[in-house]
């Protein structure tokens, strides 16, 4: 499969779906896509393009919380971000844990640091953040503030 | 000085311990190791368990899980023993030092009887932090 093959693929098969196409390099591509439809659209680039998934991260910005999904397609030499934007008062999206295992994780982990609600995550405990950490403080959120009254945040010197 | 802490200092045995270090230290410290530095002139063997160790060796910033694990250890260790911490994370977290998961310091949680600065300290600093030690605890100016 070529690189144009790919792309139209998907362009063809979601032509509701996508809210922006941004062909950036030859290596890289940005989609934007409704949250709505991000388990569809991420099933297509795993299952059909055959395409590994790399990596999802997730970012605080002024107006949304965004998570970027990222796929590598080795042979092609495409890396191919799928991108959401999710509302600030109540981040949430569809899992794609049960569509394959290797977004259990980085999904239990953004839900940790971003507070953002995976539904139909099979197990979304805590990954990284002991147990002593406050429910429903997210210390990646914009609007984070020092809850640890013991903190010391000065050298000592 | 006591019978006991004298012979700790003849071969002290080191357990090497990281909280969370980018590792960039714990290679310094297997440089140590190495036959170009070699410090087991002076006696000192890696340790494979805590319960073997007479000097607790800590890289890294000390983040909210492994400071458990770090008190946890550091009940392990047969007393007396010499904490000796290892590059600038350790000391004062370096740049995690506004992190919401590097709370406290190290010196803040166990006793620390050496501070090798560096990021990565050299090889050298570290032999000369620990030489340094030595004679210090045979001075008997040393904390025990």
């Amino acid at each position: 499969m070529t690189r144009d093959e790919a792309l139209k693929s998907i362009q063809e098969r979601f032509p509701n779906d996508m809210i922006e196409f941004f062909d950036k390099s030859p290596k890289r591509v940005f989609i934007e896509i409704k949250p709505e439809a991000i388990v569809p659209v991420a099933r297509h680039i795993f299952r059909d393009l055959g395409a590994r998934f790399n990596i999802a991260s997730g970012v605080d910005t002024r107006t949304h919380i965004e998570i970027l999904y990222h796929f590598t397609m080795e042979d092609i030499n495409l890396l191919i971000t799928v991108r959401v934007k999710l509302n600030q008062d109540n981040p949430e999206i569809d899992s794609l844990a049960p569509s394959f295992h290797g977004a259990n994780w980085i999904e239990r982990e953004i839900h940790e640091l971003l507070g953002v609600n995976f539904k139909g995550h099979p197990d979304l405990r805590r990954l990284l953040l002991p147990e002593q950490w406050p429910q429903g403080v997210y210390p990646l959120r914009r609007d984070y503030e020092e809850w640890d009254k013991a903190a010391v945040r000065n050298r000592g010197v | 000085m006591g019978m006991k802490l004298k012979a700790l200092l003849k071969s002290p045995w080191v357990f090497h311990l990281s909280t969370g270090s980018c590792n960039n230290c714990d290679i310094e410290v297997l440089d140590c190791l190495t036959p170009r530095f070699d410090i087991e002139r002076f006696g000192m063997l890696l340790a494979g368990s805590i319960k073997h160790a007479d000097v607790l060796l800590i890289t890294g910033s000390c983040n909210r899980q492994s400071t458990e694990r770090l008190k946890r250890l550091y009940d392990q260790v047969p007393k007396p023993c010499v904490v000796i911490a290892i590059g600038e994370c350790s000391l004062s977290r370096g740049v995690f030092i506004h992190s919401y998961n590097c709370p406290v310091p190290l010196d803040h949680i166990v006793p620390v009887d050496v501070y090798i600065p560096g990021c990565p300290p050299k090889p050298e600093a570290i032999i000369a932090g620990v030489v340094k030690l030595i004679q210090k605890i045979e001075k008997g100016n040393g904390k025990r």
